[in-house]
């Protein structure tokens, strides 16, 4: 150690071993030499065939270049390099920092530190939070042509947009509180019982699927087959099995509203049952006898005590699987683009810039989703800061 | 913008297509008629039987464009130089492009980068344009998102550099569509003809069932097949996924065609006349009138919008089509065999042939007006982005007759470049239909829908037709209203 110090006071970098720099101008070579492959948008294919070309595969080179051959192995490529000029170039940015800032006088360098470690995060998130959000909301202001509009905005007052905008409130009321309450209901059911670990695993499975996957998922349940065929979708099987017709579930307005909450519901409730699980498991056994002793029923201790106490957990899963599902998007987009009265915000936004090219009204759209979300943000904030204060 | 109807020209030389050359998409393998240095293309898997080993597919020099001459010269000026092209073409429709280009990329040396999107071609495309990085051209089906790019300043107009009294007379229908005064926006690429009818051939003749040649004889022939048990119509609202509802609304579109003026139809499509107008809804209560009659599709409207594109056809294949679960289905010329059952999941060749003595044969859209018999076809088209010699020179190229000549001779495709000769199409089966269809036909209309603003084609109208199919076609008036309501002001 004593020697490394030594080393390291002699190279005149304070407090930072002489390897660090070596390693630090390497990196930076690399990182340097990474980040133009990167930025070359066929970097992959020309690395792995300069790579071919050293090795000898001439035929395999000249294929990648081509935009044939070997097109996955380049593609793994160029993700090895991205993960290594990422994480490395961020260690490179805050151990360079770090150095130069070591240097100052400690009273200066104390004050500094921390603006050193915050800075990078607060520069990316102006570049693609703060200044991309601000484009938007101009943006909504614009028509195709770039001139001035209001249009954007008055348009969504027309029927179609609010029956979109129905459609969100929906979602929001209805696939919210069903999984807080489903979530609720069975944590403090499967508090009570023997397997509870093993019960909850059930429920909280399904968190591990993507939206997009779930959707799929659900289609093969909500699947539906003309009469005279045999029916392959569950909910159907079963509906016809009680010589009922089958019905088309995901696209019948209004049941394909419910239909498709339910894939949310089915995600979020094991998030829900999660979190409020380990509150309810946080209340204190002596708070709970206590009322037991002074006469109270278990409905009563439920929702006069342990609702009470576990309030803070409540807001923060209720608000996130809020904005979850204000921002609700593959359900809807994937069971039919919204075709059939279902539309949500969100998809409307991506069909208005990406099939009508619609920009300003696709912006305007972006912004109502985020003026929505704004509330919910501030009251989960508030939430944690009054959890903080406790 | 120009809407122009399609004359019979567009197609006197028409279509195409194989049964057999295409191999499924996923397998590279070189192309026929090619050195293998510069064109490392994705060929068809199969040996390719149908491609013409020694004819280079290009044309001879002068060409008529200045670039594609230099291009071609036999000092390869722009050897080395790369040109990247998007395009929502997958499996035989790749193979087919990469053999019509193949030939060009080795006697010029240019390396064409071919992005094959597939479904989620429009989106990619507009990330990219919008994102500052376009490809240095792009095909699209749309006319209309030819229009928007152009108006927000995106494209080269070609007739800045391409001869426009030659694009005009080799494209002399399809051009119009996206030029606007004296731009020309876009190159005509692929056409495809939309008025037609696939069924299963031997079925037909044991059942003793002869081709409707009218709308009363489709409707009689229907309801033979639904008395003898069966269900006559194959229909899909056009899913899965966001592209729901242009089956549908192809059929209206066929329909007003064969009823009404061509010119009907262009004042629909400039809104001169409304969807609530009462031809376009007669168009509406005539088709709803055939495919919402019980027993016509098996499960009514509202399985219309659930069925799938892929597979709704598959009943027609029952016992080999012998016992078929459906019998007639519309729909373009470039759905089989790609779609065909075995092949759909299989891959490889298909074992049921396409012909009047195949398993599944094709019969134009019957004629309902004595006047009107008008038909409805499509065509991608080719924008530039970039404005560099090579690319120049590849559009160019991409112009001529030559451009599609590996293409057709291959997988087959149908050119709306009038100067494509007929016997490139010559022995196919397809070409022979399309045939029929363009030559009986007293006008060719582009598909109203990808005319209309978008938000209407690929927006209200489908909603619209899905909602409409959904009820069975019982609140016509209100599904009519609300797009004329979503029509952008």
């Amino acid at each position: 150690m004593a020697l490394d110090r030594t080393q390291a006071t002699d190279s005149g970098a304070y407090g930072t071993p002489r390897w660090v720099l070596v390693a630090s101008l390497i990196g930076l070579v690399f990182a340097a030499l990474g980040i133009t492959v990167l930025i070359d948008p066929h970097g992959g294919q020309n690395l792995l065939a300069g790579l071919y070309d050293m090795l000898g595969n001439s035929s395999g080179a000249e294929a990648l270049r081509n935009g044939q051959g070997d097109q996955f192995i380049a593609k793994l490529l160029l993700a090895v390099i991205a993960l290594l000029v990422g994480v490395g170039g961020i260690w490179l940015l805050f151990t360079g920092a770090s150095t130069i800032v070591e240097r100052f006088s400690p009273k200066l360098r104390d004050r500094v530190i921390p603006w050193v470690f915050i800075a990078p995060a607060v520069l990316l998130l102006t570049i693609f939070l703060v200044y991309p959000a601000v484009g938007t909301v101009i943006s909504s202001f614009f028509d195709p042509k770039g001139a001035f509009t209001l249009n954007n905005w008055t348009s969504l007052a027309k029927g179609e947009f609010l029956e979109i905008l129905r459609n969100n409130v929906i979602w929001l009321v209805v696939a919210t509180a069903g999984s807080v309450g489903l979530g609720l209901l069975v944590a403090a059911l499967f508090d009570r019982i023997r397997r509870e670990s093993l019960a909850k695993v059930f429920i909280f499975t399904p968190l591990a699927i993507s939206l997009v996957g779930a959707t799929v998922i659900w289609k093969f349940v909500y699947a539906v087959q003309p009469p005279s065929q045999p029916q392959f979708g569950l909910l159907n099987a079963i509906w016809t099995a009680f010589g009922n017709k089958p019905v088309a579930w995901a696209t019948t307005f209004p049941i394909n509203l419910p239909a498709e909450m339910l894939i949310m519901i089915w995600l979020q409730t094991g998030f829900a049952m999660v979190v409020l699980s380990a509150a309810i498991k946080g209340v204190s056994v002596e708070v709970l006898e206590a009322a037991r002793l002074d006469g109270a029923g278990e409905r009563q201790i439920f929702f006069g005590i342990i609702i009470p106490l576990i309030r803070g957990s409540i807001v923060t899963v209720t608000t996130t699987i809020a904005i979850a599902t204000l921002k609700i998007f593959d359900v809807v987009f994937s069971v039919s683009g919204g075709l059939n009265h279902d539309n949500v915000v969100a998809v409307r936004m991506f069909q208005e810039m990406f099939q009508f090219f619609n920009d300003g009204r696709a912006a305007a759209l972006a912004t109502v989703l985020f003026i929505a979300v704004l509330p919910v943000m501030v009251l989960n904030l508030r939430n944690f800061r009054r959890q903080a204060a406790m | 913008m120009g809407k122009k109807p399609w004359t019979m020209g567009a197609f006197a030389a028409a279509v195409v297509l194989i049964a057999g050359a295409c191999g499924p998409a996923a397998t590279p393998a070189p192309p026929a008629a090619t050195t293998p240095a510069a064109t490392a293309e994705p060929g068809a898997s199969a040996p390719a039987a149908t491609s013409a080993p020694a004819a280079k597919n290009l044309p001879a020099v002068p060409t008529g464009y200045t670039e594609l001459d230099q291009a071609l010269g036999s000092d390869q000026p722009m050897k080395g130089k790369k040109v990247s092209i998007q395009t929502q073409w997958t499996g035989g429709e790749a193979t087919g492009f990469a053999n019509a280009i193949a030939d060009f990329q080795a006697a010029t040396g240019i390396a064409v980068q071919v992005d094959s999107i597939g479904s989620s071609h429009e989106t990619v495309l507009k990330t990219r344009v919008e994102g500052g990085s376009p490809p240095d051209m792009s095909q699209i089906a749309q006319p209309t998102a030819v229009l928007a790019y152009a108006k927000e300043g995106k494209l080269i107009d070609v007739g800045t550099f391409m001869d426009k009294t030659k694009l005009n007379a080799e494209f002399p229908s399809t051009i119009g569509l996206t030029t606007e005064g004296d731009h020309i926006w876009s190159i005509p690429t692929k056409a495809d003809v939309k008025s037609m009818i696939w069924y299963p051939v031997k079925a037909f003749a044991a059942a003793g069932y002869t081709v409707p040649k009218t709308w009363d004889e489709l409707v009689t022939l229907s309801d033979k097949i639904v008395a003898a048990g069966s269900k006559p119509f194959c229909v899909s609202a056009g899913g899965p996924g966001t592209a729901t509802g242009w089956e549908l609304t192809d059929w209206v579109e066929e329909v007003l065609a064969k009823t009404e003026d061509p010119q009907v139809t262009n004042d629909w499509i400039s809104h001169k006349i409304t969807f609530e107008d009462p031809k376009i809804k007669a168009a509406f209560d005539k088709v709803g009138s055939l495919l919402f009659k019980d027993g016509y599709v098996d499960g009514g409207g509202p399985q219309i919008v659930n069925n799938d594109l892929k597979t709704v056809m598959d009943p027609m294949f029952n016992g080999d089509t012998a016992t078929p679960g459906c019998w007639m289905q519309k729909i373009p010329v470039w759905y089989g065999p790609d779609f065909f059952p075995d092949r759909r999941t299989n891959g490889g060749d298909s074992k049921y042939k396409i012909g009047d003595d195949g398993d599944i044969g094709i019969f134009p859209f019957p004629n309902i007006s004595d006047t009107f018999k008008g038909a409805e076809g499509s065509a991608d088209s080719f924008m530039v982005f970039t404005d560099r010699p090579e690319v120049r020179a590849f559009a160019e190229f991409l112009a001529t007759p030559e451009g599609l000549e590996g293409w057709i001779k291959t997988v087959g495709v149908l050119s709306p470049n009038v100067k494509v000769p007929a016997e490139w199409y010559a022995g196919n089966y397809k070409l022979k239909v399309a045939n029929d269809i363009a030559s009986g036909a007293t006008a060719i209309l582009f598909d109203a829908s990808d005319l209309m603003p978008p938000a209407v084609g690929q927006g209200s109208f489908w909603t619209g037709i899905s909602d409409w199919a959904n009820s069975n076609g019982s609140n016509t008036d209100a599904v009519l209203k609300a797009i004329d309501d979503s029509w952008p002001q």
